[in-house]
């Protein structure tokens, strides 16, 4: 004969699966015959224990007890969210580089009237700035996007002195990114 | 060809047309799940009309009485919706839900009280059959009880294999055990179970 059924094989068998082997175990063996009946009595009367049905206006409350409770939860961004910051910056850096390199690329007109020593144009005339400024102070859906805590304020905290220097190392930037 | 991993088990998609537990077709769920990572509401409540049936039924296994189980259930699907951006689809949707309404469970347990008795549904009525009805009932809630009561690992593996029958690999992925120790969980729990009913009973 066989080895016994294993305990744990006995859920099985009791549910109609199991091995062959155990299957046929179980027929000839009484021991395990009547393990297997045990286990299959005390699945019956597990089956018994049916969970009450609430009422069936119950699923729809509860649905929009759950949809509530997600509407109170605070705002969360989306999985691609944490990108928006990132492109904004990258944005303005190729906006600044591409306007402050296009005197300084070999294709583009120079600009008429500043001298050769000078590594910044005058504030009024910097185009970069009026970048840095349109960013900082008039684009709502990049501050909707950062949500204040991003490029937009950041930019907006700085004093004229700081933007001249963001702009001059950004410059900087994109001339080392040429060379 | 679909995705197994969103592949829902037979014997949800055949309770899901009872109240509370709307079919969606695969396609329309992994919709939802997408939506949901977007942070679309609706989209998620569709998944909760989906499932909730099955949660509140897990829970109530759990907890034994209507008003634990509300809140569990309603516990699990926050959590759900705050966790499904992270939801990747390494394992079916429902495997994933019943993982996060199986540790709401044990830790509500862990944290609340001990398994409460349930109150009789009412007072024996005099209609004809009341009386087998109500041998019936007492018996089911003495069942009900007596899984309340079971240890942590053996009640969930009951409840899963039993109830929502799932294959021994979903109850072990749920569980984080190894698919022998479901074998031997439940049946240990099966044994335990008819004990403690016949204890009851005395």
């Amino acid at each position: 004969m066989t080895r016994h059924v294993p305990d744990e094989s006995l859920p099985d068998l009791a549910e109609g699966g199991g091995s062959e082997a155990d299957r046929a175990h179980a027929g000839a063996c009484g021991p395990c015959a009547s393990r297997l009946a045990e286990v299959r009595a005390a699945l019956d009367l597990a089956r018994r224990a049916d969970v009450p049905e609430p009422s069936p206006l119950y699923w729809d409350a509860m649905r929009r007890s759950v949809g509530r409770r997600i509407g109170e939860e605070p705002r969360r961004r989306p999985g691609w969210a944490w990108l928006a910051p990132l492109a904004a910056a990258a944005a303005l850096v190729a906006v600044v580089v591409l306007t402050s390199g296009r005197a300084h690329a070999p294709w583009a007109t120079p600009v008429p009237g500043l001298p050769a020593w000078s590594a910044l144009p005058d504030a009024e005339d910097d185009p970069s700035l009026a970048v840095l400024e349109g960013f900082a102070a008039g684009d709502d859906d990049l501050a909707a996007l950062d949500e204040g805590d991003g490029v937009g304020p950041f930019l907006a905290s700085l004093s004229d002195e700081d933007y001249r220097a963001l702009a001059e190392s950004l410059r900087g930037a994109g001339k080392g990114g040429e060379s | 060809m679909s995705s197994p991993a969103l592949a829902l088990p037979l014997r949800l998609a055949a309770a899901a047309a009872s109240p509370g537990g709307e079919t969606l077709s695969r396609d329309e769920e992994r919709e939802a799940i997408e939506a949901c990572r977007g942070l679309e509401r609706e989209a998620f409540d569709r998944l909760v009309l989906r499932y909730q049936r099955d949660v509140y039924r897990l829970c109530y296994r759990f907890v034994n009485n209507h008003e634990d189980a509300n809140d569990l259930a309603q516990e699990v699907f926050l959590r759900a919706w705050r966790a499904i951006p992270r939801f990747r689809g390494e394992s079916s949707f429902s495997t994933w839900l019943y993982r996060i309404a199986v540790n709401a469970c044990l830790n509500f347990r862990a944290l609340r009280r001990p398994a409460t008795q349930e109150l009789p549904d009412g007072l024996p009525d005099p209609v004809p059959g009341a009386e087998a009805r109500l041998a019936s009932a007492d018996e089911a809630r003495r069942v009900r009880a007596a899984i309340a009561q079971l240890p942590e690992k053996q009640r969930a593996t009951l409840i899963l294999k039993v109830y929502h029958e799932l294959t021994h690999e979903e109850v072990a992925e749920i569980l984080g055990s190894a698919v022998g120790t479901v074998k031997a969980n439940l049946f240990h729990a099966l044994g335990n179970l008819r004990r403690r009913v016949a204890e009851e009973g005395r």
